[in-house]
C-alpha cells in the first residue's frame, strides 16, 4: 500500500492560499476518484475540490476557517486494492475491521474514525463509505454530538437535535446544520429566540469584509456623479426587447452600459488598469474584462465578462445572465470570478439617486448605475419628461486624475445619450 | 571487652516498656545547688557545662540552695503554687469532660505545671509567648479566664478561635500569647523571627517559645537555633524534655547521645539543663535567660527535664507503651508537692491552707464550667453560625468564598 | 516614566516601599551586600542598612518562619527565595502557618509576608532552577499567588503585595527579567526598552491583585495565560493571524473570574496556557471554572497548553517548554468548526 499526498492546488492565477469551507470527508473514510472531498474558498470563489485518487483518507489538514497555503498538504490518501467496493478486504487490513460489518453493506478496509468511535451509538458500526456514515449518523438513536453552544442555540430555537443531521467530523452537528433545521421550527423559534444572534464573520463574508476595508483604507476614492438622459437608450432597449432573438432573455441597461464602456475605455486606457502594488506598476490592459458586481445569497460576488470589447450586445447580455446565475448558485469557477479590469455595479430597482461604490482593487475604477426614472427636465428649451439615470463612479485618485475621470464619465454619458454611438468604435487620433 | 568490628544499626534503649521495671538511671542528675550560675553576659563557649549539668534549687528536704536560688517573696511563691494547682485541677476536670463526651479532645500537663507557671511568671507581660500545646500554665499566669479557655475547648459561641481549632490551641493577642498551631515545632523559628523584629525595632521585649523534645527532631527546631544564633536574637528557646513523645522515647529524638540543651553550644548559644519540676530552678533559669536576652546576650536554649505524668492526650493509653508505675519512680518528684513542701518548710504555707485553696479552686473550676456551657457545647445550647467558617481566610473575603458561603447557607437551610 | 527591565522595576518597588514604610524589611539569601543573584535588591542594603535588608542563612524554612514571626511583631517582611525550586523546605511554614494564622486565630493575628521567588525555565537552569510551582500554592486556602508578565505590572503588583495584609507568594518569571520572550530561543533577545510595558513610572503606584489584564482584545477565541506564556500566546496568535483575546491573569489567587468568563462567553473558544506541568496545573482549575460558568457558550473543547508532565530537563529545555508549536496546535484545535 502506498500513500498519496494531495497538496492544495493553485485554484486560480497566482492563488497563494485557500480557506477551508467544509470538509466532506474525514480520516478513515473511503473515497473514490472525483468524489467531492472538500470545499475551499479562494479570494474569489468557492471551489469544490474532488478527490484526485481513490483510497482511504489518512489525514486531512485544516478546519473550516483555516487558510491552507497552495502547495502544502491538504489530504493524505492510502491507496489500496480494497478501495474498490467489489474487492474483498485485503487480509492485512482485516484485523482492523474485525468488528461486525453492517448487514446492508460490505465493510471496506476502513478503521473507525476516532470521533465516531467515541460515540457509543456508532461504536459498533465501523465507519465505512461516506454514504454509510451519513446513514449511521442520521439513524443514531438518542446520543447527539455537538458543542454546548449549539445545544443552547437548539434549545433556544426549539430544535430537537436528534432530528438534525450533523455534517461535522464523526457526524457532529455544526452550527450551520442548525441553520437549515431552524426554519422548520420557525413557530417555536420565534417564541424562544434570544434578543441577539451572533454570526461569525467567516468564509465569503470575511473575505468581503477584508477586501472592502483594504480597498477603502488604501485607495483614495474620487467619487463622481453625473446625470444621463437615457430616454433614447430606453427606446432602443424597448425596441430590442421586442425583437430579441428567441433564446435571449430580456435586456437590461447593464449590457448597454458595458458595451458603451468598452468603447469609451479605448480613449481612456488609464481607467482600464490593474495596480500591482508589490512591483509599483500600473498594468494597462488592452482587453476589457468587465466585472459585474452581483448580489448572491452568500454576499457580493463579481463574475467577469471577459473580452467584453470583442463581444456583441446579445453576447454580453447572455454572458452577464449566465455568470450571474452561476454566482448566485455557487457554481461559478475560479476563472469566472477573477481577472476583471474594471467593474460595473448596479442595484437595479434599488439603485437610488447616487452611491459611492468601493473600487474592486487592484482595479482603479468602478462605474455605478443608479435607478432610471422619468423626471421633468429642461429639454431643448422646454420642460419635458425625460428618463434620467445617474452614474455614480469612483476612481483611484492616485492614478486617475479628477479631470480624466470626469472626462471619461462625460464620454460615457455622450455614448449613452446617443445610443447609436455605442456600436461605433472610437475614432483614434492619428 | 570485645572491640566492635563493624557497623550495626543502633536502636536507642527504652528503659521500661510495660511489664518491665522502671529505670531512670539514664537521667544525669546534679545535686541541688551544685551548678554554678555564670554572669548573664558570659560567652556561650565559657559555660558549655551548663548544658550537661542539671540546675536545681530545691533539695529533697524542701530547702532552696545554691547560686540559682531566686529569692522570691513568699507571696510570689504562693501565687505560683496557686497557678500550678489551678492548672492541674483545670486539667483534671477537662479530662473528665472529654470522657463525658462534652469536648472532643484534651491534653493535660500533669507533672509539668512548674514549666508554664514559673516561666510565665519570670517573664514580662509584654514578652511574646509562642507555646506548644502543653503549657496551659502560661495561659493561667497571663490571666486568661478559665471560662475563655473552656469556651475554646467547647468550640462554642464564645470560642476565641470561632470554632476553627482543635481544643487546647489557644491564643490571646491581648495577652501576647501566640496561636498554638497543632503542627509541631513550627512556632519555634517564628518566635525567633518575632525576636529579630524586636531587635530590629530596638525594643527590649523578648520572645519565648516551647517545644517538646520529640518535636525538636523537626527541621524547624534547627532553623530556630541557627537563626537565633546567627542574629543573636532575644529569644528563649525551651525544650520540654518530658521523656515521651506519645509512645516514642526521647532517645529517638537524639537525647541518648547528648542532652537537648547541648544543641545550644553546638550553635554557639547558651544551653542550660534545668530541673523542670523545680519551680525555683525553672524561675531562676528563665529569669537569667531573659536578662541575658534583654541585655544583648542573645538566645538561650533551655532544656527542662521533666516527666509527662499523664497520657500524651485523651487519645492514647500510656500503659500500652511504658511501665505502668513509671511515673512513681521519676527521680525529680512532683512540682506542686515540691513547692508546697518548700513553702511549709519556710513557714509560709500549711496543709490546712492548701486544702482550703484546693477547695476554692475546685469550686472556681466547677463554676467556670457551668458558665462556659451556657455559651454552648458540641451537642447542646447555642452554636456558632457556620457562615463564620468563611471569614478570616483572607482579610477581605474573595468572591469564591462569598459564593461558597451562600451555597453553604442554602445547604443548611 | 523610565525604561526599566523587570529586575529594575522590582528593585524600584522595594526601594519605594523601604522608603515609605519603616516596617518593610527584606530578607533572603545573597540579597544584601551582593544585591541578589538576579540583582533584584541591588543597592538597597547600602541605602537602607543591614537591619532593613538582611542576608540570611541558606534555610528557606527558616527564612519563611522568621518572616512570619517578624510580621506578627509589626514588620512587613519581603522574603526572597532564590529560586522557586528551593521553596519546598519552607512549604510547611507557608501552608500550615502563613496561610492559616489569620484563620486559626479568628483574625487576631495575621501575617503580611511577601515571598518573592523567581520561577520558570528558559535560562538553562535544569530541573532544579526552572520550575513553576504556582499551582501548588493556589491549592492552599489563605495564600495569594501573583505572577507578573512585564516590568510595569511587576512593580505595581509587588507594591500591592507588600501592602497587603495577607501573605502573598510572588512568582517572577525569570526568563522575562530582561525582556519579553515569545518562546523562540533562536531569535535575538528583545529588551524591555522596546516594549510599552517596559515604560515604568518611577514613583509609587499600585496594580491591584485579582484583576486580570486584557492584553489584546479579540473576537475569535480567548487565550488565558500568565507570566512568560502571555508573550508566547501573543506571538502564536499573531503568526496565525487569529483575532484572539489574550488575558494575562496577573494574580491566580484571587482570580478574576469575571474577566475570564466574560471573554469566553463572547468568543466561545478558549485556550489556557502555562509553563508549569499540565497535570493538576492551574489550567485545570481555570478550565473547570470555564466549564462550570460558560458551558453553554462553548463552541469547542477548552485546550490546555503546558509543560510536559516531567521534571524540567536540562538538555531538552526547548522541547519541554510550551513554545510556539504547542500553542499553535492548541489554537488550531480550538478553532475547529462547531
Amino acid at each position: 500500500m502506498s500513500q498519496f499526498t494531495f497538496k492544495m492546488p493553485d485554484l486560480g492565477e497566482g492563488t497563494v492560499d485557500a480557506e477551508i469551507v467544509a470538509w466532506h470527508t474525514k480520516p478513515g473514510d473511503m473515497v473514490s476518484e472525483d468524489q467531492l472531498i472538500v470545499e475551499v474558498m479562494t479570494d474569489k470563489a468557492a471551489v469544490e475540490v474532488p478527490a484526485p485518487v481513490s483510497g482511504r483518507v489518512v489525514s486531512v489538514s485544516g478546519s473550516p476557517g483555516d487558510k491552507i497555503a497552495v502547495g502544502s498538504p491538504l489530504i493524505v490518501f492510502e491507496l489500496t486494492e480494497a478501495s474498490k467496493p467489489a474487492a474483498p478486504p485485503a487480509p492485512t487490513a482485516a484485523p482492523r475491521t474485525a468488528a461486525p460489518a453492517p448487514a446492508a453493506a460490505p465493510a471496506p478496509a476502513a478503521a473507525p474514525a476516532p470521533a465516531a468511535a467515541a460515540a457509543p451509538a456508532s461504536a459498533a458500526a465501523p465507519a465505512a463509505a461516506p454514504a454509510a456514515v451519513q446513514q449511521a449518523v442520521a439513524a443514531r438513536p438518542g446520543r447527539v454530538m455537538t458543542s454546548p453552544a449549539n445545544r443552547r442555540r437548539a434549545s433556544e430555537a426549539g430544535i430537537d437535535l436528534t432530528t438534525v443531521t450533523g455534517s461535522g467530523p464523526g457526524g457532529r452537528i455544526l452550527t450551520a446544520d442548525l441553520g437549515s433545521a431552524a426554519p422548520h421550527r420557525a413557530a417555536a423559534a420565534t417564541a424562544a429566540a434570544a434578543d441577539t444572534t451572533e454570526i461569525k464573520v467567516i468564509g465569503l463574508r470575511r473575505l468581503i469584509a477584508e477586501r472592502m476595508s483594504e480597498a477603502k483604507r488604501n485607495i483614495p476614492h474620487f467619487a463622481y456623479v453625473e446625470e444621463v438622459d437615457v430616454t433614447e437608450l430606453e427606446s432602443l432597449r424597448m425596441h430590442l426587447n421586442h425583437s430579441r432573438p428567441p433564446e435571449a432573455g430580456s435586456l437590461s441597461y447593464l449590457p448597454l452600459v458595458v458595451m458603451a464602456l468598452t468603447r469609451v475605455l479605448e480613449a481612456f486606457p488609464q481607467c482600464n488598469v490593474l495596480y500591482d502594488a508589490a512591483r509599483g506598476v500600473l498594468v494597462r490592459h488592452r482587453a476589457v474584462h468587465v466585472g459585474i458586481a452581483t448580489q448572491t445569497p452568500d454576499g457580493l460576488k463579481v463574475p467577469v465578462v471577459r473580452n467584453a470589447q470583442s463581444l456583441g450586445l446579445w453576447e454580453v447580455a447572455a454572458e452577464i445572465r449566465r455568470l450571474g446565475e452561476r454566482a448566485r448558485t455557487n457554481k461559478a469557477t475560479r476563472e469566472e470570478l477573477a481577472g476583471s479590469t474594471i467593474t460595473v455595479t448596479s442595484l437595479g430597482k434599488l439603485g437610488g439617486i447616487a452611491s459611492t461604490p468601493i473600487i474592486n482593487a487592484p482595479e482603479v475604477a468602478i462605474i455605478g448605475l443608479n435607478k432610471a426614472v422619468e423626471r421633468p427636465v429642461v429639454y431643448q428649451g422646454a420642460v419635458a419628461v425625460r428618463r434620467i439615470m445617474n452614474l455614480s463612479s469612483s476612481f483611484d485618485h492616485r492614478f486617475v486624475d479628477g479631470y480624466d475621470a470626469a472626462a471619461m464619465i462625460q464620454a460615457l454619458k455622450e455614448r449613452l445619450e446617443h445610443p447609436a454611438t455605442i456600436f461605433i468604435p472610437t475614432v483614434k487620433s492619428p | 571487652m570485645e572491640m566492635i568490628k563493624k557497623s550495626r544499626l543502633h536502636l536507642p534503649r527504652v528503659p521500661a516498656r510495660p511489664g518491665e521495671t522502671p529505670d531512670f538511671s539514664y537521667v544525669q542528675l546534679s545535686p541541688a545547688g551544685a551548678v554554678p550560675r555564670p554572669e548573664v553576659n558570659s560567652r556561650a563557649r565559657d559555660m558549655a557545662s551548663l548544658s550537661v549539668d542539671l540546675v536545681r534549687v530545691l533539695d529533697d528536704q524542701g530547702d532552696a540552695v545554691g547560686p540559682w536560688h531566686p529569692h522570691l517573696e513568699a507571696g510570689e511563691l504562693q501565687v505560683g503554687l496557686r497557678h500550678m494547682l489551678l492548672t492541674r485541677m483545670y486539667d483534671d476536670r477537662m479530662q473528665r469532660m472529654q470522657r463525658a463526651g462534652k469536648i472532643s479532645f484534651y491534653i493535660r500537663s500533669l507533672g509539668e505545671e512548674a514549666i508554664g507557671v514559673a516561666q510565665g511568671m519570670a517573664l514580662r507581660p509584654s514578652d511574646m509567648l509562642f507555646p506548644a500545646y502543653r503549657q496551659q500554665g502560661l495561659q493561667i499566669v497571663r490571666g486568661i479566664s478559665l471560662v475563655d479557655l473552656m469556651c475554646q475547648l467547647l468550640s462554642n459561641t464564645k470560642d476565641m478561635c470561632k470554632g476553627r481549632q482543635l481544643p487546647v490551641m489557644y491564643h490571646s493577642r491581648a495577652n501576647n500569647i501566640f496561636s498554638i498551631s497543632g503542627n509541631l515545632a513550627t512556632q519555634f523559628p517564628q518566635a525567633v523571627g518575632w525576636a529579630m523584629a524586636a531587635a530590629i525595632k530596638g525594643e527590649d521585649d523578648l520572645a519565648a517559645t516551647w517545644i517538646g523534645e520529640g518535636s525538636s527532631a523537626e527541621a524547624d527546631f534547627h532553623h530556630a537555633l541557627l537563626f537565633a544564633a546567627v542574629y543573636q536574637a532575644p529569644v528563649i528557646l525551651n525544650v520540654v524534655n518530658n521523656q515521651w513523645a506519645i509512645s516514642t522515647f526521647q532517645g529517638y529524638a537524639g537525647g541518648e547521645q547528648r542532652s537537648f540543651a547541648a544543641r545550644g553550644p553546638g550553635y554557639g548559644m547558651a544551653g542550660i539543663r534545668v530541673d523542670g519540676n523545680d519551680f525555683l530552678a525553672v524561675y531562676a533559669v528563665t529569669q537569667w535567660a531573659a536578662e541575658r536576652a534583654r541585655t544583648g546576650g542573645g538566645p538561650t536554649l533551655v532544656e527542662l527535664v521533666t516527666y509527662r505524668g499523664a497520657a500524651h492526650s485523651t487519645s492514647d493509653d500510656p500503659a500500652r507503651y511504658r511501665a505502668k508505675d513509671d511515673a512513681e519512680h521519676w527521680p525529680l518528684g512532683d512540682p506542686i508537692q515540691r513547692l508546697k513542701q518548700h513553702l511549709i518548710k519556710i513557714g509560709e504555707w500549711s496543709d490546712a491552707q492548701h486544702q482550703a485553696m484546693s477547695a476554692e479552686l475546685e469550686a472556681l473550676v466547677a463554676s467556670s464550667w457551668k458558665e462556659a456551657i451556657t455559651f454552648g457545647t458540641m451537642t447542646e445550647g447555642p452554636r456558632l453560625n457556620a457562615a463564620l467558617m468563611f471569614e478570616d481566610v483572607f482579610k477581605t473575603m474573595p468572591e469564591n468564598l462569598k459564593r461558597q458561603q451562600a451555597l453553604s447557607a442554602a445547604e443548611q437551610a | 516614566m523610565a525604561n526599566m527591565n523587570m529586575i529594575q522595576a522590582l528593585n524600584s518597588a522595594m526601594d519605594i516601599m523601604l522608603g515609605r514604610d519603616p516596617a518593610v524589611v527584606l530578607m533572603g539569601e545573597d540579597i544584601g551586600y551582593f544585591g541578589g543573584v538576579f540583582r533584584a535588591t541591588e543597592g538597597l542594603q547600602r541605602k537602607y542598612g543591614e537591619h532593613r535588608v538582611i542576608d540570611s542563612p541558606i534555610a528557606e524554612g527558616g527564612i519563611i518562619a522568621t518572616a512570619l514571626g517578624m510580621s506578627v511583631n509589626g514588620l512587613r517582611p519581603v522574603a526572597e527565595i532564590q529560586f522557586a525550586d528551593y521553596i519546598y523546605p519552607g512549604f510547611d511554614q507557608v501552608v500550615s502557618e502563613l496561610a492559616r494564622i489569620r484563620y486559626r486565630s479568628a483574625g487576631d493575628f495575621f501575617a503580611p509576608v511577601t515571598i518573592r521567588t523567581p520561577c520558570g525555565g528558559g535560562i538553562r537552569g535544569g530541573q532544579t532552577h526552572s520550575q513553576s510551582p504556582e499551582a501548588i500554592f493556589t491549592h492552599v486556602s489563605g495564600i495569594k499567588v501573583v505572577m507578573p508578565s512585564n516590568p510595569y505590572d511587576a512593580k505595581g503588583l509587588l507594591i500591592t503585595s507588600i501592602e497587603d495584609d495577607d501573605p502573598v507568594v510572588f512568582f517572577e518569571p525569570k526568563r522575562l527579567y530582561n525582556g519579553p520572550f515569545d518562546g523562540d530561543p533562536n531569535k535575538p533577545a528583545v529588551p524591555w526598552s522596546t516594549h510599552p510595558k517596559g515604560q515604568v513610572d518611577e514613583g509609587y503606584y499600585n496594580v491591584p491583585l485579582g484583576k486580570a489584564d486584557i492584553v489584546r482584545p479579540g473576537a475569535d477565541l480567548t487565550i488565558i495565560a500568565y507570566g512568560t506564556m502571555v508573550h508566547v500566546a501573543l506571538a502564536a496568535a499573531a503568526a496565525l493571524n487569529m483575532d484572539a483575546e489574550i488575558i494575562d491573569l496577573r494574580s491566580l489567587v484571587p482570580l478574576d473570574v469575571d474577566t475570564i468568563c466574560t471573554s469566553v462567553k463572547k468568543t466561545g473558544r478558549c485556550v489556557v496556557a502555562h509553563e508549569a506541568t499540565r497535570f493538576s496545573g492551574f489550567g485545570a482549575e481555570v478550565s473547570s471554572i470555564i466549564q462550570e460558568e460558560c458551558f453553554w457558550s462553548l463552541e469547542a473543547p477548552i485546550q490546555r497548553v503546558a509543560g510536559w508532565d516531567t521534571p524540567y530537563p536540562h538538555a531538552f529545555e526547548w522541547e519541554y517548554f510550551p513554545g510556539q508549536a504547542r500553542v499553535t496546535a492548541a489554537l488550531k484545535a480550538v478553532m475547529e468548526p462547531a
